[in-house]
């Protein structure tokens, strides 16, 4: 009796494990193909279904180049999975137009996906899945890897081309009355501008619009055999293709009757800056940068419209001033320059930009440069012109023999020997890349501003402070609790600098001082 | 010992042991480490591996020569321990910002202001010092290793080789030198500034200051300003500590406060308990004691009893004895009184 109620126990107590390895080996554990390994630009999610709320099962991933290669072979085209819309374009849904209800989409999707399926699989072809679990997997968005594709100013030059400068052919704007798309000439802007990440009431997700209007006149030209860009999504949206996309050598420049020079002001005139206006070169901003929403990032506005002194909702609440001097903003005057210091070439002497006295007098000058009288200039941009045209674009220089050719460091003399740098060829070196571009030349045209990427906080001449006039012995009280001792001083600007600019050389001690045999021939030492 | 001198000094301990001062290391009350005491902020972002801190820690605490001269960077390519023979060793990770720039990091002892080490001690051979080291004496350590299993960064060592004067091992914070005015060995030999000397309070703010200056360059997260209560050395780096093989599951409790509740009762039972028992032993040999006298009375009654009885009986027999005699003689002369009327009347 009681050897039975052991048995009977253990039977149902090893029940819950045993179906736990059985739906280990039924029901998961398959691995999926393209998790680790690959992975997919052309992955489209299919959740049709989420328009109707929460998904049942999870979402599927659909191999979009794998099907059309896979139809093209059977001489099939693209109707054999999208419809035409009354305007005789293809409906990027998947065979139908508009959502209509819940239980119509999903049989949409597993009639026509499992019926070709199974057709392709009967006439011994290579097919898909057609059980639930195969299409509806887990985790699948792991898998893919769309890279976005901006069209560029050079893309939208060969666009333009090709179309005759006809903008109307993709440009447009939305008359919320008529309900109707309209074309004026001169409100042209970015598509990004309307088409949001999602598609909202009468206005389609970005993702949609692109895809209705780039593949379906794609398609036309190559039905008309034009040139014609891809209808396949690779071939936008694969990384590496991207950069096989052929550039215009000279890029025409967008017109929208903007000014070629403008003056950025306050547009609140009862509200006194008292700062001077800032002369912009916009047209050369315009050849610095890929599209237009780098800077104009929600319209094709002028910045003051939205950010006004103090700050509208429009414009989110940012100031003027903000909105030109965030540093961490890429679309921020100040921002973006900023960034152009992480150049490789900038960024070994503004590595240490925390160290510097930077917002003086001279620093704002340079961009709210000082305005000729009154009534010289009728028009703004003729004096942003002038102002533009007044400024000087290189560095001032020393003569090469005022320059230390080399500078020995010997205060420090112990385990190695004196090191040796280098000096004039290094400056000579900052100075050509200074005068490189526009912007850096202009920010540092003053001969000692160079000298200052290393010499800093110190007089400007000829004969800078020593380095052991402030970086002194360890321990040495100081108001500036961190300030480095000597030895930091001289390792952390020289090796600082060579590991910024990613030199690869001087990393190792002995690079730039041999060791001194006294000191490593002392047993204790080794 | 009488029930009433026992239970008043019963009392007494029991109220000793709640009022009592506890120790640090097993108070449950949060500590804030000495004011003014010194540590050492690593910067990770500047070490460059190039050994010097080492060198200078093998050369000023007089450790035994290694194989491998510190001028050979290759033994960064395998990772180190701390060793009986090196308190501090440097290790190479992996960047997994920027390939190019592997990222070096220096491991010592991290001083904790509440330490683990010191807590589990039992002969109390670890010290926190008012400067900032934690410090270790050799001359009380029984060597039971406690504080190498308890030591949250696996730092403290052994000298397995030596037989009979085996000695934990870690680094000092230089303490003989900082009391002098000097710097740490390996901060002094720092060619990068990679390590700062001085005051724990002066380099949470210094290392405040140089994340808020570069928040590109540096994780908001100073390493040992909260980690186990807090130690003397503090870290910045400009990746994710974890990436580098540093502990982030150690949370911000002192290793003591985690034991304090137990380790609190030690006083109560060290205390107490020889006290209790040594009553209840008292207790238990009166009670025999006692117990003896009751069964060494009763005995001598049962015994007296007994004599008494048998002296009774004694007297009875006598008694009897004596009546069978006198009835006897009474016979015996009636007989021959009768005997002699008898002859007087035929006679």
């Amino acid at each position: 009796m009681k050897a039975k109620h052991i048995k009977w126990g253990a039977i149902f107590a090893l029940l819950p494990i045993a179906f736990l390895f059985y739906g280990m080996i039924v029901f998961g554990g398959q691995k999926y193909e393209g998790s680790t390994q690959n992975c997919f630009t052309d992955g489209i999610l299919i959740n049709g279904l989420a328009a109707f709320g929460k998904l049942e099962r999870p979402e599927v991933l659909f191999l979009h180049d794998k099907h059309t290669d896979a139809l093209e072979k059977k001489n099939k085209d693209c109707l054999t999975c999208h419809v035409k819309d009354k305007n005789n374009n293809l409906s990027i849904k998947f065979k139908r137009i508009e959502n209509v209800s819940k239980d119509e989409v999903m049989d949409i999707y597993h009639l026509n996906c499992i019926n070709c399926h199974n057709e392709m699989s009967a006439s011994g072809d290579k097919s898909g899945p057609v059980t639930c679990g195969e299409c509806h997997r887990d985790k699948v968005e792991e898998s893919l890897c769309r890279a976005p594709i901006e069209i560029d100013k050079s893309l939208h030059g060969r666009h333009s081309k090709a179309y005759e400068n006809k903008c109307e052919t993709c440009h447009h704007e939305y008359n919320p009355e008529t309900k109707k798309l309209f074309y004026e000439k001169g409100k042209e802007s970015s598509c990004r501008y309307c088409h949001k990440d999602k598609t909202e009431e009468n206005r389609m997700s970005m993702s949609m619009a692109a895809h209705t209007q780039c593949v379906n006149c794609h398609k036309k030209n190559i039905e008309e055999q034009k040139t014609a860009g891809p209808i396949k999504c690779s071939g936008c949206h694969d990384a590496k293709k991207q950069q096989l996309i052929s550039k215009l050598d000279t890029i025409p420049r967008l017109e929208r009757k903007q000014p070629d020079a403008a003056l950025i002001k306050n547009n609140s005139p009862e509200l006194a800056t008292r700062m001077n206006f800032v002369p912009f070169d916009h047209k050369a901003h315009e050849e610095y940068n890929d599209t237009c929403r780098v800077c104009h990032h929600e319209s094709l506005n002028e910045c003051t419209k939205c950010h006004t002194l103090l700050g509208i909702k429009e414009g989110s609440n940012v100031s003027l001033e903000s909105s030109m001097h965030t540093k961490k903003e890429k679309s921020s005057c100040i921002g973006c320059h900023e960034a152009k210091q992480k150049d490789k070439q900038c960024i070994g002497c503004h590595t240490f930009d925390s160290s510097r006295k930077k917002s003086s007098e001279d620093y704002c000058a340079k961009c709210h440069m000082s305005v000729p009288a009154q009534g010289t200039f009728t028009e703004e941009k003729d004096m942003s012109n002038f102002l533009l045209i007044s400024r000087k674009l290189t560095t001032d220089s020393y003569n090469a023999e005022e320059i230390p050719e080399k500078v020995v460091m010997k205060d420090l003399v112990d385990k190695y020997e004196q090191a040796e740098m280098p000096h004039r060829k290094i400056v000579e070196y900052f100075e050509k890349s200074i005068n490189s571009n526009k912007l850096s030349g202009y920010f540092h045209k003053d001969k000692n501003t160079v000298c200052n990427g290393c010499h800093h906080n110190s007089t400007s001449s000829v004969k800078p402070t020593r380095c052991g006039n402030c970086h002194g012995k360890p321990l040495a009280e100081s108001e500036n609790l961190d300030k480095p001792v000597l030895m930091t001083a001289y390792h952390g600007l020289c090796i600082g600098c060579h590991k910024e600019m990613e030199l690869g050389k001087a990393t190792g001690c002995a690079d730039c001082h041999k060791e001194r045999k006294k000191w490593w021939n002392n047993s204790v030492n080794r | 010992m009488s029930r009433r001198k026992f239970l008043g000094l019963a009392g007494a301990a029991g109220a000793s042991a709640l009022i009592g001062s506890s120790a640090h290391s097993a108070s449950n009350k949060h500590f804030e480490g000495y004011p003014n005491s010194f540590g050492v902020l690593h910067d990770i972002t500047l070490c460059v591996g190039c050994r010097s801190c080492e060198a200078a820690c093998n050369r000023v605490n007089e450790l035994p020569q290694p194989d491998v001269s510190f001028s050979d960077v290759s033994v960064l390519e395998q990772k180190r321990r701390t060793s009986s023979d090196a308190f501090t060793v440097v290790n190479k990770h992996a960047n997994l910002k920027n390939s190019k720039v592997p990222i070096f990091n220096k491991i010592q002892c991290n001083h904790c202001l509440e330490p683990a080490c010191a807590s589990v001690c039992f002969v109390k051979a670890f010290k926190k010092t008012e400067q900032g080291p934690v410090l270790y004496d050799p001359s009380v350590c029984v060597g039971c290793r406690y504080c190498m299993v308890a030591c949250p960064f696996d730092i403290p060592t052994y000298e397995y080789d030596k037989a009979f004067t085996p000695r934990v091992r870690k680094c000092t914070l230089c303490y003989p030198r900082i009391i002098e005015g000097l710097l740490p060995g390996c901060v002094e030999s720092c060619p990068t500034g990679a390590l700062k000397f001085g005051k724990r309070d002066d380099l949470i703010k210094i290392a405040r200051d140089r994340i808020s200056k570069k928040p590109e360059k540096y994780i908001e997260h100073i390493y040992g300003e909260h980690e186990m209560g807090g130690t003397s050395w503090l870290y910045l780096s400009g990746v994710p500590f974890k990436q580098l093989g540093m502990r982030e599951d150690l949370g911000i409790k002192p290793a003591p406060e985690y034991t304090a509740g137990a380790l609190s009762g030690v006083p109560i039972v060290v205390g107490l308990w020889p006290v209790l028992l040594t009553g209840i032993y008292a207790m238990t040999k009166r009670k025999e004691k006692v117990a003896d006298l009751e069964k060494k009375e009763c005995v001598k009654e049962a015994i007296e009893k007994e004599k008494a009885d048998a002296n009774a009986k004694l007297a009875k027999a006598m008694e009897k004895a004596e009546t069978d005699k006198k009835t006897a003689i009474d016979k015996a002369v009636k007989k021959a009184l009768e005997e002699a009327s008898k002859a007087k009347v035929e006679g």
